[in-house]
Formats: C-alpha cells, sequence, structure tokens
C-alpha cells in the first residue's frame, strides 16, 4: 500500500512545472485566447521536442509507455497554467488506438502521435444529452470495402487542431469507430466560441465522407464499451485538470488576501475570507485524492465508473468553488478582464458540465452499484 | 501508487477475520439486516461482561494498544497492520479495539512519550487490560476553544500540588478511576508556558462530580470541581510548564481517519438500505433523485476522506509528520456526521419524528440518536471554525485572527 508520487513522478512534475512555468506564464495563455489559430504551434512543437506526446504512448510504437497515473501528473500541473493546448485531447485519443486499433493501425498512427507531428481527438459526442451510446446518430453504411459516414459531432476537444479524428459512428445497431483523417473530403470543423477561450472545441460535421474498411478501429457496432472506459480514463484527465486550476485559483486568492489591507488588517485576517479559503483548500484536497486514486483505478479495478464518477463530481465542486471565490475575494479588481481570478472562473464553468455534470456523475455513481 | 497489500498483510487481514468470527460479540448484529442503537453509553454498560471479554481477547492476541512499542506491553505493530486490523473490525461491526476508550487514545501515548518508568508500569497495563478508565480534564467553563486560557490551578506544597478550580464536558467523568488533567502551575508564565499535566485518581478527597444532561437524553460528561486536591508530584506527566506539549503530542499515532470512515461507510450502507425500505414524496425513497443526490455525494465524501487518509498514512510510512492536513478530514467528518441524521430523517419523513421506543420508530430509534448526538464529534475535537483556522494559518499561510 503506498499512496503517493513516487520519486519518477515528482521528478516529471517538477520538470512539468518549470518547463510552464518559463513557457506558458500567463500572459502566453492570454495571447493564445485572443488569437485566431486553432492552437499554439509554438509550444506544442516544443513539448514535442521534450517528448510529451511519447510518454503515455506503449513503448513498441515510439512511446515512453508510462501509466496514466503519470499523465494525471502532467494534466495537474497544465491545470494550474491553465495550458491551452491539444494535448491530453491527443493522448486521450492515443490511449483509444493503443487500446481498441490492430497492430496494423497502432503502427500506422502511433508513432505519429508520439513524435508529435500528428495530434488526434475523440469525435464521440454529438448535440444529445445522452452521454451514452445512444446518444451517437452519426451513421456509418458500409458495402465492404468502403465506409461511408454521415452525421454531426459536437463539443469535440482540439478538432481544429487534429489533423486525425477518432469518429463514433452507428452502424449494426451498435457503435463503431473509425479513423478520419481531418482533411477528408467532406469533413467540416466549425470552431466553437468558448466561455474558456483558453480551450478549443469544434463541431465536426461529416457529409457522405468516405472512409476504408480498414480504417474501422475494432470490431463493427462492438466498440462502444471499450470506447466508453477510454472516455473515462479522459474524463479523469479532465478532473486533474480542473483540481490544479482550483488551486491555482486558491493560491491566487490566499496570495492576495495576505496583501489586501482593509480596516488595517490584511483581509485574510477575516475568517469571512480565511475560512472560505480553508474550504477549498478542503474540497481540493478531497478532490486530488479521489483524482489520483481515479488514475490509477481505470488501468487496475474492473470496473473504475465509480471511481471516475466521485473524481468528476467533487473536481467539479472545487473548481467551481475556488472559481467563484477567487472573484469575489478580490473584490471589484476580480471582475476585471486584467485579473487571472477570472480565467480560473471560466475553467470552471466550462468543465463543469463537460463529460458529465456533477449530478450526472452522483446519479451514475448509485446505478453502477445496481442502485 | 500501489494499493495493494503484501503476502503477510493479506495473512495478517485473515487472521483478524478469523478472530473476529469468534470473538466479536456484536456478530449477529453485523449479520443482521441493521444495527441497532446499541451503541450509547448507559446499553454499553450492561454489555460490561461481554466487552470485558473482547477487550481481552484482544489483549492476548497483543492488539489492544496495537501499535505501541513491546517494552511498554503494546503490540509492537506497524501502521498498515494497525489500518487492516481497525479496517476489519469497522466492517465487522465490532466494539472499540480496547475499552479504556481516553486511556488508549492519547493518555496511554502521552504518558508512553513524556512519562516516567515508574508511571509506565504503573498505567499502561491497566489501560491496555481496561482496568483503568480515564476522562480527559482539558476544558473549562471559560477556556473552550481557547484552552491555552485554563485557570484551574495547582499550587506546589512539599512533594504534593493542590489543586483547585473547575473542568467541564469532561466525558466519562463519572465512570473514571482517571483523569488526565491539565493547570496552570505559573501564573506569571505566557499563557502555553504556565500548563502542567497532571494525572489525578478521581477518588481522591475534594473531587466532586456533576454530571451533565445533553440534548439526546444522555448522560456523557459532567462537571468536575477541585476542591484543594492533593495528589503528589510523581503523578506529574512531563515537566512543569511542559503541558501544553504534552497534550500536543499526545494526539493519537495513527492519521488515516479509517475507524471513522469505516464506521460512515456502514452507516452510509445502512440508509441506502433504509432509502430502499421507505417512502418519501410518493415513491420509494431511493427512487427519489434529490435522495439519490444526497446519498451519492455523501458516499464521494466519504471515499475522499478513505483515500486522503491513505495519503496521510503514506506520508507518515515514508517518515514524515502529518499535522495540520488533518484538520481536512476533520472538517469532511463533520459536515458528514451531520448530513448523516439528516438524511436519514429525511428519508423516513414523518416517522423520522419518531424516537426510540415509540410505536412504529425505524431501526429503533438509531438515526435519531445521530440526529440528536452529531456535537459530540462536531464540537468535541475541537469546533469547525477552529479547523479552518488551522487550515487557513498553517496551510495557507493567512494571519492569525487572534
Ligand atoms: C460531547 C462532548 C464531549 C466533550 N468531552 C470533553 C472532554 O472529555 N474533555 C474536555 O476537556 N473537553 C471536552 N469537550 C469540550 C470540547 O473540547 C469543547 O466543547 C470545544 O473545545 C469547544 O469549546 P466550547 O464548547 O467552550 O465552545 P467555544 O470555544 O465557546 O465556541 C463556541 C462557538 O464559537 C466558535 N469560536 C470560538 N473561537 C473562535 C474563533 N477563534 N474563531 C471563530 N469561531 C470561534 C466555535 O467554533 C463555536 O462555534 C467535549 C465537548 C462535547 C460536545
Amino acid at each position: 500500500m503506498d499512496f503517493g508520487f513516487s520519486a519518477d513522478q515528482e521528478q516529471l512534475k517538477a520538470q512539468v512545472r518549470r518547463f510552464l512555468d518559463s513557457e506558458c506564464p500567463m500572459d502566453r495563455v492570454r495571447q493564445v485566447m485572443a488569437a485566431k489559430e486553432s492552437h499554439d504551434r509554438g509550444l506544442w512543437s516544443k513539448i514535442a521536442e521534450l517528448g510529451w506526446p511519447a510518454l503515455t504512448v506503449p513503448e513498441s510504437f515510439g512511446g515512453l509507455g508510462m501509466r496514466w497515473e503519470d499523465l494525471v501528473v502532467i494534466a495537474e500541473e497544465m491545470g494550474r497554467s491553465l495550458f491551452p493546448s491539444p494535448f491530453l485531447a491527443s493522448a486521450v485519443a492515443a490511449r483509444a488506438i493503443a487500446l481498441m486499433g490492430s497492430e496494423g493501425q497502432k503502427s500506422r498512427w502511433l508513432p505519429l502521435l508520439a513524435s508529435g507531428d500528428l495530434i488526434a481527438t475523440l469525435a464521440i459526442l454529438e448535440d444529445s444529452d445522452d452521454l451514452s451510446a445512444a446518444g451517437i446518430g452519426l451513421v456509418a453504411e458500409s458495402d465492404g470495402e468502403h465506409v461511408v459516414l454521415s452525421g454531426s459531432k459536437m463539443f469535440i476537444p482540439h478538432a481544429q487542431a487534429a489533423g486525425l479524428l477518432l469518429v463514433a459512428a452507428r452502424e449494426h445497431g451498435g457503435i463503431s469507430l473509425f479513423a478520419v483523417p481531418a482533411d477528408a473530403a467532406g469533413v467540416t470543423v466549425t470552431p466553437l466560441r468558448l466561455i474558456d477561450q483558453s480551450q478549443r472545441a469544434a463541431r465536426v460535421t461529416l457529409a457522405a465522407v468516405v472512409v476504408e474498411s480498414s480504417d474501422r478501429i475494432g470490431e463493427p457496432g462492438a466498440v462502444w464499451s471499450d470506447l466508453a472506459a477510454v472516455l473515462d480514463a479522459g474524463t479523469v484527465v479532465l478532473a486533474a485538470e480542473m483540481v490544479g486550476a482550483a488551486d491555482a485559483a486558491l493560491r491566487l486568492a490566499a496570495e492576495y488576501a495576505k496583501v489586501r489591507k482593509q480596516f488595517g488588517h490584511p483581509i485574510g485576517r477575516f475568517q469571512g475570507v480565511k475560512h472560505r479559503l480553508a474550504e477549498i483548500l478542503v474540497d481540493i484536497e478531497s478532490s486530488r485524492s479521489l483524482v489520483y486514486f481515479a488514475s490509477w483505478a481505470v488501468d487496475h479495478q474492473e470496473d473504475p465508473r465509480g471511481a471516475v464518477s466521485m473524481a468528476k463530481a467533487y473536481a467539479s465542486q472545487a473548481l467551481d468553488r475556488a472559481g467563484e471565490e477567487g472573484i469575489q475575494i478580490h473584490g471589484a479588481i476580480g471582475f476585471t478582464w486584467e485579473c487571472d481570478a477570472q480565467l480560473y472562473y471560466k475553467r470552471g464553468r466550462y468543465c463543469r458540465n463537460l463529460a458529465g455534470s456533477p449530478e450526472y456523475h452522483h446519479e451514475r455513481l448509485l446505478s453502477v452499484q445496481g442502485i | 501508487m500501489d494499493f495493494s497489500f503484501s503476502e503477510r498483510e493479506e495473512a495478517f487481514r485473515r487472521e483478524v477475520r478469523e478472530f473476529l468470527d469468534v470473538s466479536n460479540p456484536h456478530r449477529v448484529v453485523a449479520a443482521g439486516k441493521d444495527a441497532q442503537s446499541d451503541d450509547d453509553v448507559e446499553s454499553a454498560m450492561d454489555r460490561l461482561p461481554k466487552l470485558l471479554a473482547w477487550n481481552q481477547a484482544l489483549v492476548e492476541k497483543g492488539w489492544v494498544g496495537f501499535h505501541w512499542p513491546k517494552e511498554v506491553g503494546g503490540g509492537g505493530g506497524g501502521l498498515i497492520e494497525q489500518m487492516i486490523l481497525k479496517q476489519e473490525s469497522g466492517k465487522a461491526r465490532a466494539p472499540m479495539l480496547g475499552l479504556s476508550y481516553m486511556g488508549l487514545a492519547w493518555v496511554g501515548p502521552g504518558i508512553i512519550k513524556y512519562g516516567t518508568e515508574e508511571q509506565k508500569r504503573r498505567f499502561i497495563p491497566a489501560i491496555l487490560e481496561a482496568r483503568d478508565h480515564w476522562c480527559t480534564g482539558y476544558s473549562e467553563p471559560g477556556s473552550g476553544s481557547d484552552l491555552a486560557s485554563l485557570r484551574c490551578s495547582a499550587v506546589r506544597d512539599g512533594d504534593h500540588y493542590v489543586i483547585s478550580g473547575q473542568k467541564t464536558w469532561t466525558s466519562l467523568a463519572m465512570w473514571s478511576q482517571w483523569m488526565i488533567l491539565l493547570v496552570r502551575t505559573d501564573p506569571g508564565a505566557a499563557k502555553h508556558l504556565g500548563i502542567t499535566c497532571l494525572l489525578v485518581p478521581m477518588d481522591a478527597a475534594g473531587v466532586e462530580v456533576r454530571p451533565i444532561k445533553a440534548m439526546n437524553g444522555e448522560t456523557p460528561f459532567a462537571e468536575v470541581f477541585f476542591n484543594d486536591v492533593r495528589v503528589p508530584v510523581e503523578n506529574r506527566l512531563g515537566a512543569e510548564g511542559q503541558g501544553w506539549d504534552v497534550t500536543k503530542h499526545a494526539l493519537a499515532n495513527e492519521r488515516s481517519s479509517i475507524a471513522e470512515v469505516t464506521a460512515m461507510v456502514n452507516h452510509l450502507e445502512d440508509l441506502k438500505r433504509l432509502a430502499k425500505r421507505c417512502r418519501s414524496n410518493g415513491r420509494v425513497a431511493i427512487q427519489d433523485p434529490l435522495v439519490r443526490q444526497r446519498l451519492a455525494r455523501m458516499e464521494t465524501m466519504i471515499e475522499a476522506m478513505r483515500l486522503t487518509g491513505l495519503r496521510f498514512l503514506t506520508k507518515q510510512l515514508r517518515g514524515h509528520e502529518v499535522g495540520a492536513e488533518t484538520s481536512v478530514n476533520k472538517l469532511l467528518r463533520a459536515e458528514l456526521e451531520v448530513e448523516i441524521g439528516r438524511l436519514a430523517l429525511d428519508i423516513e419523513g414523518r416517522y423520522g419524528s419518531l424516537v426510540k421506543g415509540s410505536p412504529g420508530a425505524i431501526d429503533n430509534g438509531k438515526w435519531q440518536r445521530q440526529a440528536l448526538t452529531w456535537p459530540s464529534y462536531v464540537i468535541g475535537g475541537g469546533t469547525p471554525n477552529i479547523q479552518k483556522n488551522v487550515i487557513a494559518e498553517r496551510l495557507l499561510g493567512l494571519p492569525h485572527d487572534a
């Protein structure tokens, strides 16, 4: 029994932190927010040089074969810096290929993903509020050799940066997954305007897009449970980012509370301020425990859904409170565009209902227990 | 991260389970559908002979004072094994791992760290064997959260201290043979430095105990008056003026909160069963989306507490101190203790107002007792406001407010 970071993980965390501090301070994040580009190519090539995209790709396909727990260490740091990058979305897509792809598909895509020459993302969910297979309506029609995909995907993370889309489609009454080059004829990527400008997401429309049947990942109509597991692994990473963002919001507010004086004292002396900060710390430590455990559970537990749901639900609460309170503790300054408090708040608004609201995850926690 | 246990630890777990199958006096309760309200003090007294047998069986195993050094008669066990023992006995809804509650929780650890050899010989075996029960004389009418302001005094007179003053909220005072007492010995010193710790026999001349009735109708604590009570100097624990340190360090030696967590996991299981049996707002309560949200949120908080406890334990195993962080779990616990009773009564609907002994009472009033007893856990060990101060000041570096 050991529930802490290993020496390697501590080292990884320190490396990532050093990089983010020097290469991605908040003004860089703000540049990305203001930019029209799909992503910050400069940042991407730097992290590709450092080998980050290779971290969780299996060693036999050009990666470093690290575990999902290790990715969570990084994700938390990225959340702390509101790192504006398709990095995590692409890592989750790589996990799908690694777990579900044939040898041929793995050797075709994974080395490209590991080197950073290719960015991928999962294009699973659509306009439906149903997060299960029933929410997928995009149709795949096959004539044996070719498959025609028609339909529309919504809230696809970082689709505008991706060269490869992993598209879930309805086929044979079940769900299939296809590797679709983003530049295939009939694919349209329409960027969404998000409340959190440091993030990117898009609507992806497939108008009779033709792919080879060899681009089908896994069995026709039979991949939903595997895909749902990958989505859950992605949810854990998202929750880790949220914990990091919440922690950064807390630290920013706590530092401000030490220097801003009113009534002759630092405002951090007033319990209306200090107790709120303490409550946020409790939320953060609690969700951190749940997130670390869930990151272990996705690779070690038969059914990690409960662990994942608890992590996402609690992380949402932590970031909700840290984001909102972070603004209030800054007073009017907190309402300004210039103050970073708003950035964490926006991240919280964006993430809360992404990959399932806390209410959804509470309900799922009971239903996976048969209650 | 590694959540597996070694072969030796698993073997120990099996040993604990086998022991509990035979020796747990609550095994009938555990096997039955729902635990009754059998954990209040009075009925514990009725069950005393069985409990003493339980204590004896544990002593023979070396499982009372599990983590205490062997030299003083403890089990000399490791932190992980201790956690396993607490987990398994909690799951089996067994009584506490030793009856001398405060003796085991902080008096014993305090004596082991600060006591003389003579004190260890005199007090430790009696704690392990549950011959001595201890109470804790810290709080006073004027000194609660601000404990260091205490005024109950002791004046040196030859080889005795003469104590005068009052303590209050002293749990179990009327059933205890001994008290661990904080007194002011140096009124001139700074408030934390003038305090000394004494070990006082409750039958000493001049000690008067007046029980206090609590809102749940039970009598868990008392006022204790000291009218020139004389205790020999050899009953002093630690040096004169060292009482504050003794108190601080005497606190529990294990920080995983595992005992509290297993108790709450049991409550949660019972609550889920309760929600399947009761109707509220026109349907079976377990189908009520609001009830479901509250149950799931409770489960999430309990799981967070469990995991955070494991992070603390890991820190301890790696040789680091765990201090102010433990307030994180104390705050979660405070919230949970209140919510458990509140949710249960909400699930029961109108029947939620029926207490033990009433026609129609559900689970013989066990949840009503919880709804009337949570202040013991929430206020007893330092109030939530104080825990928040600890977190804000020690973990976030915010200024002191007083
Ligand atoms: C069931 C039970 C058993 C107990 N057993 C024992 C025992 O065996 N031995 C013993 O010595 N004591 C015992 N106590 C006493 C317990 O330790 C005290 O009740 C506790 O420390 C709080 O002190 P108080 O009751 O005087 O409340 P106060 O300190 O007067 O607090 C009253 C309210 O004011 C708030 N408050 C106080 N100071 C601050 C501050 N600085 N900032 C913000 N809010 C503040 C508190 O949070 C609380 O809400 C027991 C209490 C209970 C309920």
